[in-house]
């Protein structure tokens, strides 16, 4: 293909995403500069860096980007694991069954984040199904407070990403050539070293892109933190982009959440080099 | 992986994939439960599992008031959408073009929900059931419509600025959307396309367009390249042998690059909640049946509104399951 029809053909969505995705980072860089509310929108007020200088000053920001820190690390390697094994029983299972099971473990990821978040959210309320119970084996009254809610989160997050995972590795799983797997059984592998030895090396770039995948989007973890906390300082669940909205939409300081927003954009590019690396050398290597 | 024979292993196995299934549904089965409930049973201290059903809690979410004729009218629509579920469950065995009968559903589908309000006394959450319509359907014909030439010119072009662009597509991919969202809000509101469906969309499409040039790229490097080359030598123009040659092909992968698009415009909150008011789609709607900080909401008419705007999109993601999940696949272990 020339160059000049490349140019063309990809020039609908090029100018789609520098106008709306470009040039709003730039101007988001700016703004972050500047001291304004919603009142004074049009006449932002030029601070410098002071809004960085700020946040990286501020407790409530560490605690965040700790928390959301524990959240990525967590979610991501027990949703694995989780979605792993799923994908393991469902490869041994064929025909309808299969379909049925496959379709019922995709719901946590079809239902809205949002709307997902509520429905679970009402199982540990007051009249909820789990608050029952768990009132009903230990005796006590299930509260939400800073330690449940953050065990509810991160419950609540993996059991929305897991799906993913599951269909992942599934999809990852259906490739393997069967001769592989025959050869390991010839020189007696037990199911155990099949998995090690076979399905694990096979998978290993699905699994990093995964993992990759799966941390640059805990990091953007809002929806679910939003319903169940209500943003409720008691609970001390702030991920960086709650405690960001905290401060854009609650407290007005537009530009100091501008602020947050580029230096978690930042954190994340930094987050990003593996990935972009690996991809880079992928696509040189097509080439 | 060696299949696991021993019975007792199989049955073992059968009961791990059914609590699993348990897991996955049961917020959403309970949910369920509860919106068919009183507002006493809901609350009652013991989970109430057998009681008496009423559509109350819909009624409340989806009238303005509740009508003498409700059940009748709710009864009728049930009855019509039962028909057209079973016309396309038969769709095959009619002796008629199967495209045309699901064009014919897909159609009355539409003016029924189109016409509604004219019917009965429509709430506010059916017009926001229609705007999420409306947005959705738009940001997914125009991010495919845009993403498609972008993908395939991606997966054919071997120059440097090929590489460019996808790497910068999925830094961008990454980012947090609170970032975007003041600079498009302040510039919406300057140009006064702050709360219009064009604006939503556009700004839907743009956030997803680096997500949806990936997996159309991953899509079209399936396609062997003599197929367009062969249309190319009859004379055909670069741009028609895509249209007609290529397209085609890889046609499933646009369905399921689709259906990922609309799930994650149906998903989207923060970006539609500050860039509308009257304009807003159900996940945005959803916050009012919240409750306050402390206060929750009223339980059966949270889960009523739950049912109602989680139900349209799993009945498309099953329909298309096949598609999803070779989608996910494909898009994933290519890409």
């Amino acid at each position: 293909m020339k160059r000049k029809t490349f140019l063309q053909f990809t020039a609908p969505s090029n100018i789609v995403m520098l106008v709306l995705l470009v040039f709003p980072l730039l101007y988001a860089l700016w703004l972050g500069m500047n001291f304004m509310t919603f009142r004074t929108i049009n006449e932002p007020v030029f601070v410098g860096l002071d809004n960085f200088k700020t946040i990286l000053n501020d407790p409530a920001f560490w605690a965040a980007l700790r928390w959301t820190l524990v959240i990525v690390v967590v979610a991501v390697s027990a949703h694995m694991i989780i979605g792993f094994v799923i994908a393991l029983a469902l490869d041994q299972v064929k025909g309808r069954m299969r379909a049925f099971y496959l379709a019922a473990s995709l719901i946590p990821m079809i239902v809205v984040p949002l709307v997902g978040t509520i429905i679970f959210k009402q199982l540990f309320d007051p009249p909820g199904l789990f608050a029952w119970a768990y009132r009903s084996v230990t005796g006590n009254i299930f509260v939400f407070n800073a330690t449940t809610m953050k065990q509810l989160i991160l419950v609540h997050t993996i059991w929305i990403v897991t799906p993913w995972a599951i269909v992942l590795f599934f999809a990852g799983m259906q490739t393997i050539p069967q001769e592989q797997v025959d050869a390991s059984s010839v020189d007696g592998a037990n199911r155990w070293q099949q998995v090690r030895h076979v399905v694990i090396p096979h998978l290993r770039p699905l699994i990093i892109l995964t993992a990759l995948i799966a941390v640059m989007d805990m990091f953007r973890l809002f929806d679910n933190v939003f319903v169940l906390t209500r943003l409720n300082p008691v609970y001390a669940s702030d991920t960086v982009l709650t405690y960001n909205f905290r401060t854009a939409m609650t407290v007005q300081r537009l530009g100091l959440g501008n602020a947050i927003a580029i230096i978690l954009v930042i954190t994340i590019v930094i987050a990003l080099i593996p990935l972009l690396y690996v991809s880079y050398r992928d696509q040189i290597k097509d080439r | 992986m060696r299949p696991i024979t021993h019975p007792f292993a199989r049955i073992g196995l059968h009961l791990f994939l059914w609590a699993v299934v348990l897991y996955s549904t049961l917020p959403f089965v309970w949910t369920t439960l509860n919106s068919f409930k009183t507002k006493r049973d809901a609350n009652a201290a013991t989970p109430q599992f057998v009681f008496e059903p009423t559509l109350e809690a819909y009624s409340a979410v989806l009238l303005k008031s509740a009508s003498d004729n409700g059940i009748l009218v709710g009864f009728g629509i049930f009855a019509v959408l039962a028909t057209l579920v079973t016309i396309g469950l038969f769709a095959k065995r009619i002796p008629l073009s199967t495209k045309a009968i699901y064009w014919g559903i897909a159609a009355a589908l539409a003016l029924i929900v189109w016409f509604l309000p004219t019917i009965v006394d429509t709430a506010e959450f059916y017009d926001n059931f229609l705007n999420t319509i409306i947005i959705a359907t738009g940001a997914v014909i125009i991010s495919v419509a845009i993403g498609a030439p972008a993908g395939y010119a991606l997966a054919r072009y071997t120059g440097i600025s090929g590489v460019v662009i996808l790497l910068g597509a999925l830094a961008f991919r990454s980012l947090p959307r609170l970032g975007y969202i003041l600079p498009y809000f302040q510039v919406s509101q300057d140009i006064g396309l702050w709360d219009t469906y064009i604006l939503v969309i556009i700004v839907l499409v743009a956030v997803n367009q680096p997500f949806t040039i990936w997996m159309l790229r991953a899509f079209f490097m399936t396609v062997p390249k003599e197929i367009e080359e062969s249309a190319m030598v009859d004379g055909a123009s670069r741009f028609a042998a895509f249209r007609k040659v290529v397209i085609p092909v890889v046609w499933p992968g646009i369905v399921a690059t689709s259906l990922f698009t609309l799930l994650i415009v149906y998903h989207e909150f923060l970006l539609i909640r500050i860039l509308t008011q009257q304009n807003k789609t159900l996940t945005v709607a959803m916050t009012q049946f919240l409750g306050g900080v402390s206060v929750p909401g009223s339980v059966p008419r949270q889960s009523a509104a739950a049912v109602v705007s989680v139900l349209p999109l799993i009945i498309v993601v099953l329909i298309f399951q096949k598609q999803f999940v070779k989608g996910i696949g494909a898009g994933a272990v290519k890409g």
